[in-house]
């Protein structure tokens, strides 16, 4: 999809009028935050801290020997029969993709749900390519029907209430219908049944890849990750290459942290650990696998003060606790990645000048950073790329002029004693609203009461009384 | 990382059962092999067939004589089947999961595609967690990567993507029944 990150905040502004929405995000966040707190905290604070230290040390020792960990990765992948490509970026992933494809003649493929795929736009290159692509975790399906994009990495379809699901149910794929949440998933499985039973590739995505063994880790809860790398005779997984993690021991950590951090399990349903494809005397399993790691600005990002937002989990725990994410959602933000991880690497990812309002899109309250698995400092980095919209010009025009003139007038005594005196005198002629662009300051509150005497004036008073003493 | 500090055998066999059933599953403690066999004849109902691994990977002795006799056919693959039978590589007591590993005679079908699935566990193969059976592994020499694919299983397929309504039985077993023996 294109960025559309500009239009942050008309989009917010409509998406904050939506009731709907904003019941399920209400419901939605509430639930998976206090879910979090009670599965991470069983065994008290202190061991749930501790476990986030050693899960964001793992990260980081990942991130620190990351080239060395892709190359040990590759070797073990290759030693056990899995072929790997590397893609520079969106453009060289979707080709290598369709080359595969191509190579064993598959018509019928069916996806795991992933966001690289969604931020490299493989479905409408697969679909322009006219094969068939169906996506089968429940929400990422119900997502796809309705032509939509994902509102939040781990639940796509979040913002839809179980009504309008069951409308596009209906009308879509002819359900029979009904207000039960739990019919309405078997009418999909006994559909998308059929769907895994005649495909002839899967793609999937990856949590984790273990340098050590060479694993392709995959976190999922429905099975249909399961039935992707499972029944297809191909399989296609695409891993950002910031999901190298040095060994078993880490991932073990990393799995438990990825699913008390989303939504309080204590582990996903399956935690799969694909070590290659189907074995002699197996009767089952996919034949070939492929692993594309995908770069698409990652390596770019890695040498900037932001690598740290490398080590991301995608558990969606800051989209969970923002006050912004549950005020605008997912779509506002423009693209796939949104909340307060969205806010940082969508910038970074697709270029600052697509994404000028996101920087701004937090109120720094540091829940994001305090909720983080993996303790990414996420505060700090969208401070920073404030600083970059300002150094790269991309800020407004008024609002370096006023920041250029508080510059000015404040660096200079006799100017600021001038300027102090004219405001408050100028502020007895307005009422309490300021005029023009300053409304926004007052539209919501009222403008104070300037003090009789300013500090300074109180203060240069009492010297002179000392003085006199 | 979660803490299992009683390591006798009868702890982690008791801790292993309350996890499995805090995630949805139902916990079947059997003393000898043809109760096993009966608590499964009894979940198989009248049905006529099953997916499942090869009899030697399953710890039930006795259990293809058994189902032969009740005329239970073993098939592969079948989409239509009601009931998968598997053994268990290793059980995690802190979350009650179930490790299941790939290779010949123990297909994965069987543990994902039926709405019903069991499987058998012998006591002697619960470990206090997922670190624990790692660090197994590898003091034991194994490959951590010498199977085709390893999954941990932690109770019934389950999805809130409707309105956050938690549903279980997607698309693998909405049923996990776990006979330990």
């Amino acid at each position: 999809m294109d960025v559309q990150s500009n239009n942050f905040i008309p989009a917010a502004r409509i998406a904050i009028r939506d009731p709907q929405l904003q019941a399920a995000l209400h419901a939605s966040s509430t639930n998976s935050t206090r879910a979090r707190a009670e599965s991470l905290f069983a065994f008290g604070r202190e061991h749930g801290e501790h476990m986030r230290e050693q899960a964001a040390e793992a990260k980081r020792r990942a991130l620190r020997q990351l080239p060395d960990l892709l190359e040990r990765a590759e070797a073990r992948m290759q030693a056990n029969g899995m072929r790997v490509l590397w893609a520079e970026d969106a453009a060289e992933a979707r080709r290598l993709v369709l080359d595969v494809i191509e190579r064993h003649g598959a018509r019928r493929i069916v996806k795991s749900k992933s966001t690289l795929t969604e931020e490299i736009d493989l479905n409408t290159a697969l679909e322009d390519g006219g094969l068939d692509v169906l996506e089968t975790d429940l929400g990422a399906y119900i997502v796809q029907i309705a032509g939509e994009h994902p509102s939040h990495i781990v639940g796509p379809a979040l913002h839809m209430s179980k009504d309008t699901i069951r409308d596009l149910f209906v009308r879509e794929l002819a359900m029979p219908p009904t207000d039960d949440a739990e019919q309405m998933t078997q009418f999909v499985r006994e559909r998308l049944r059929q769907a895994f039973l005649g495909a002839d590739l899967g793609i999937c995505g990856g949590n984790f890849l273990i340098a050590e063994t060479g694993s392709l880790c995959l976190s999922t809860n429905e099975g249909n990750g399961r039935m992707v790398t499972t029944l297809p005779r191909v399989l296609v997984a695409l891993v950002g290459i910031e999901k190298v993690i040095e060994s078993v021991d880490d991932f073990t950590t990393l799995a438990q942290m990825l699913a008390r951090s989303n939504n309080g399990q204590v582990m996903t349903v399956y935690t799969q650990m694909i070590d290659g494809p189907r074995r002699p005397g197996e009767t089952d399993g996919p034949e070939e696998i492929y692993v594309i790691l995908v770069d698409n600005g990652r390596s770019r990002i890695y040498g900037t003060g932001y690598a740290e937002a490398l080590a991301c989990i995608r558990c969606g725990a800051c989209l969970n606790a923002c006050p912004v994410y549950q005020a605008a959602g997912g779509h506002a933000y423009g693209w796939i990645y949104s909340g307060p991880i969205g806010a940082v690497i969508t910038p970074l990812l697709a270029g600052l000048e697509h994404a000028t309002p996101l920087p701004y899109a937090s109120s720094l309250c540091g829940k994001c950073r305090d909720i983080c698995p993996v303790r990414i400092d996420l505060p700090r980095m969208l401070l920073d790329l404030r600083h970059d919209l300002v150094t790269r010009g991309h800020s407004p025009a008024l609002w370096s002029l006023g920041l250029h003139g508080w510059a000015a007038v404040s660096g200079a005594a006799r100017l600021f004693s001038l300027a102090r005196r004219g405001l408050r005198w100028g502020l007895r002629l307005v009422p309490n609203r300021l005029p023009g662009p300053l409304d926004g300051w007052t539209r919501y509150r009222d403008l104070p009461p300037a003090a009789p005497q300013s500090f300074y004036e109180l203060w240069q008073e009492r010297q002179k009384t000392r003085d006199h003493e | 990382m979660v803490p299992v500090d009683d390591r006798s055998g009868a702890a982690l066999r008791a801790r292993f059962a309350s996890e499995a059933e805090k995630l949805g599953c139902a916990v079947h403690i059997v003393e000898s092999a043809a109760q096993g066999i009966q608590q499964v004849l009894d979940l198989l109902g009248g049905d006529p067939a099953i997916l499942s691994w090869d009899f030697e990977h399953i710890p039930l002795t006795g259990l293809a004589a058994a189902l032969d006799e009740a005329g239970i056919r073993r098939v592969a693959g079948d989409p239509a089947v009601r009931v998968g039978i598997t053994g268990v590589d290793a059980g995690l007591a802190g979350t009650g999961s179930l490790v299941l590993t790939t290779g010949a005679g123990k297909p994965r079908l069987a543990s994902l595609l039926p709405p019903v699935h069991i499987a058998i566990l012998e006591t002697g193969r619960i470990v206090p967690h997922f670190e624990a059976w790692a660090e197994q592994q590898r003091a034991n020499g194994a490959h951590l990567d010498a199977g085709g694919t390893i999954v941990l299983i932690g109770g019934p397929s389950r999805t809130g993507d409707i309105a956050n309504i938690p549903v279980r039985g997607v698309h693998g077993p909405g049923a996990v029944h776990i006979i330990i023996v």
